[in-house]
């Protein structure tokens, strides 16, 4: 008895002295070098098929899942605000590596691609179109491909290539009617707000993963609140028309505001002090000196790079 | 031609007593409780795999559970397939067992069939195990492409079986097991061996890996996990054609074991 008791005593006893001796390690180990964590990939999917007995689809699943733990770690550790429109500060070098070891290894893997036409234009879009068109290459039976190419050609203001895209996608069995309406649009007013928004709506609609529904909600959001911005800048012309001075808060012209009509029926948030709030609940900014209105990205949630 | 009718009948009772005694004793074994890992496993992946996956969790459990299904099925053939023999020597009940009227041919098919056998009860319960995961995590549309591909892995693990049980008739049961790992490796490795065979220069070498690739069976044609994942079947000839590879070769692989152990002296 007493010596099962001593026995249990040191089994937990070591295992306390093991989590703390583990804790301690580690506070105290120094950081590896960044290129030393982002040390090139051991393997190349390519190169390993048909050597995995059959669990293709298994090393593609690890790729992907490393994909998303890479980018998200970086995001975390970064000591700055994180850009979802521009991700080169946090020099997400392996982010394509990853994707590619993963469709290599699966090519029928279509999430993979989806996620990667959408986060790659933020690090290299040169390397999103190649993607992305590797993706049609290995489905082509897939419209929906076509349209986030399309969509990789219309970020970067590239409409007539944009139409292009989503013309090509129109003649895939199946394909929604928007990739039609999108090859109009694109060719007719490619850079324009509507355009935006019917782009991000599909987007939203169809997303099945949670960030990039996010994404599309963030920007759908955005182009409401330049809608916002734009009966808020006309208010302050007319305010400085008629007074000759800018006005001291927002507040002052809340009368001029409650008669504008916002497209989609949209209306205009205020809080309890009368601040006027953006589309995610931050309150807008007055930029005195230019007599202008400016999003607070400090507080908002909206994503930074303007549309126009 | 009644007496040929009974002897068969006969026969067919000593295999089928065989094959269970094998199977009891691989349950008395614990071989079954693989599962249990397996089935902690699946249960880990459905639970906490959401938030890694980003809305892929059902292809992650199909590759994750037909892969286990397969490596685990791999170890089981091997191990416990190369020590049916062996044990029986070891133990010297092979000489209780060939005092009985009991052919060397009935034992081997008869312990061959047992751990076939094994394996089945094995693959259906994860088979199980890997629907029951899929519905947890809504992907159901999954359930009815798994099952196809369950059986590949099932008609595979019996050709490693078959290979495990030859070279135990034979052989030590370590090197046993080591010469069945190899030809598992090498049997998924078949279509490289084939392209080798075309790209190599010398006719010799051709001739060398080309036999290679025929002789050793070809577990690639078994292989369909990665499409499965992406809610594909396999098609009905390929399963067809794979039941018929797999029933030829094990006929080979079975034919060869009694015919060397009919020769084998125990003493």
């Amino acid at each position: 008895m007493k010596q099962t008791i001593i026995c249990i005593a040191l089994i937990v006893g070591g295992f306390a002295a093991v989590f703390g001796l583990s804790n301690y390690l580690e506070a105290n180990k120094p950081p590896l070098p960044d290129n030393y964590v982002d040390g090139d990939l051991a393997f190349q999917g390519k190169k390993m098929r048909g050597f995995v007995f059959g669990a293709e689809g298994l090393l593609a699943d690890l790729y992907w899942m490393q994909a998303l733990q890479y980018i998200g770690t970086k995001a975390l550790n970064s000591k700055t605000k994180v850009d979802i429109e521009n991700l080169k500060p946090l020099n997400p070098r392996l982010l394509y590596p990853y994707l590619d070891n993963a469709t290599d290894l699966d090519p029928k893997f279509t999430a993979v691609y989806f996620y990667g036409s959408i986060v790659l234009p933020a690090v290299d879009s040169e390397q999103a179109i190649k993607f992305t068109e590797k993706g049609i290459r290995d489905n082509p039976e897939n419209w929906l491909l076509y349209q986030h190419l399309g969509y990789i050609y219309w970020k970067l203001g590239d409409y007539q290539k944009a139409a292009e895209v989503y013309e090509q996608g129109t003649k895939i069995s199946g394909a929604a009617p928007f990739l039609k309406l999108m090859a109009g649009k694109m060719r007719s007013d490619g850079g324009s707000r509507d355009t935006s928004r019917l782009l991000y709506r599909q987007m939203y609609e169809e997303a099945k993963d949670e960030a990039l529904k996010n994404n599309a909600l963030r920007w759908l959001l955005k182009l409401d609140a330049d809608d916002e911005m734009d009966a808020i800048r006309h208010a302050l012309e007319n305010f400085k028309k008629q007074n000759n001075r800018c006005v001291n808060s927002l507040t002052e012209i809340l009368p001029q505001l409650r008669s504008v009509k916002l497209p989609n029926n949209n209306q205009f948030r205020l809080d309890k002090s009368n601040n006027l709030l953006d589309t995610t609940n931050a309150p807008y900014l007055l930029d005195k000196e230019n007599c202008d209105v400016k999003i607070d990205y400090d507080r908002s949630q909206l994503p930074k790079v303007l549309t126009k | 031609m009644n007496q040929e009718n009974s002897v068969r009948i006969s026969i067919s009772n000593t295999i089928r007593s065989i094959a269970l005694n094998t199977f009891r004793e691989a349950v008395r074994d614990r071989v079954l409780y693989n599962l249990v890992v397996f089935v902690l496993l699946i249960t880990a992946c459905a639970i906490f795999l959401g938030d890694l996956t980003a809305g892929q969790e059902p292809r992650v459990i199909v590759n994750l559970g037909l892969s286990a299904m397969l490596i685990f099925g791999a170890f089981i053939s091997i191990f416990v397939g190369v020590s049916l023999v062996s044990k029986e020597i070891e133990k010297r009940t092979v000489f209780a067992i060939f005092a009985k009227p009991i052919g060397r041919g009935e034992f081997i098919v008869g312990k061959y069939l047992g751990l076939c056998l094994t394996l089945l009860i094995n693959v259906l319960v994860m088979g199980i195990g890997v629907s029951l995961a899929l519905w947890y995590v809504e992907g159901g549309a999954l359930v009815g492409s798994i099952w196809g591909t369950i059986v590949l892995i099932f008609l595979q693990l019996t050709i490693l079986t078959a290979v495990a049980i030859l070279f135990s008739s034979f052989s030590s049961p370590a090197l046993s097991a080591l010469l069945a790992f190899f030809v598992f490796v090498i049997g998924n490795f078949s279509a490289s061996l084939k392209d080798l065979a075309t790209h190599l220069g010398s006719s010799g070498a051709k001739i060398f890996f080309g036999i290679i690739y025929y002789l050793l069976p070809n577990l690639a044609h078994f292989s369909f996990i990665t499409n499965a994942a992406n809610n594909e079947t396999p098609p009905a000839a390929m399963l067809g054609g794979a039941f018929l590879y797999a029933v030829v070769y094990n006929i080979i692989l079975i034919s060869l074991t009694v015919l060397i152990f009919s020769r084998r002296n125990f003493k």
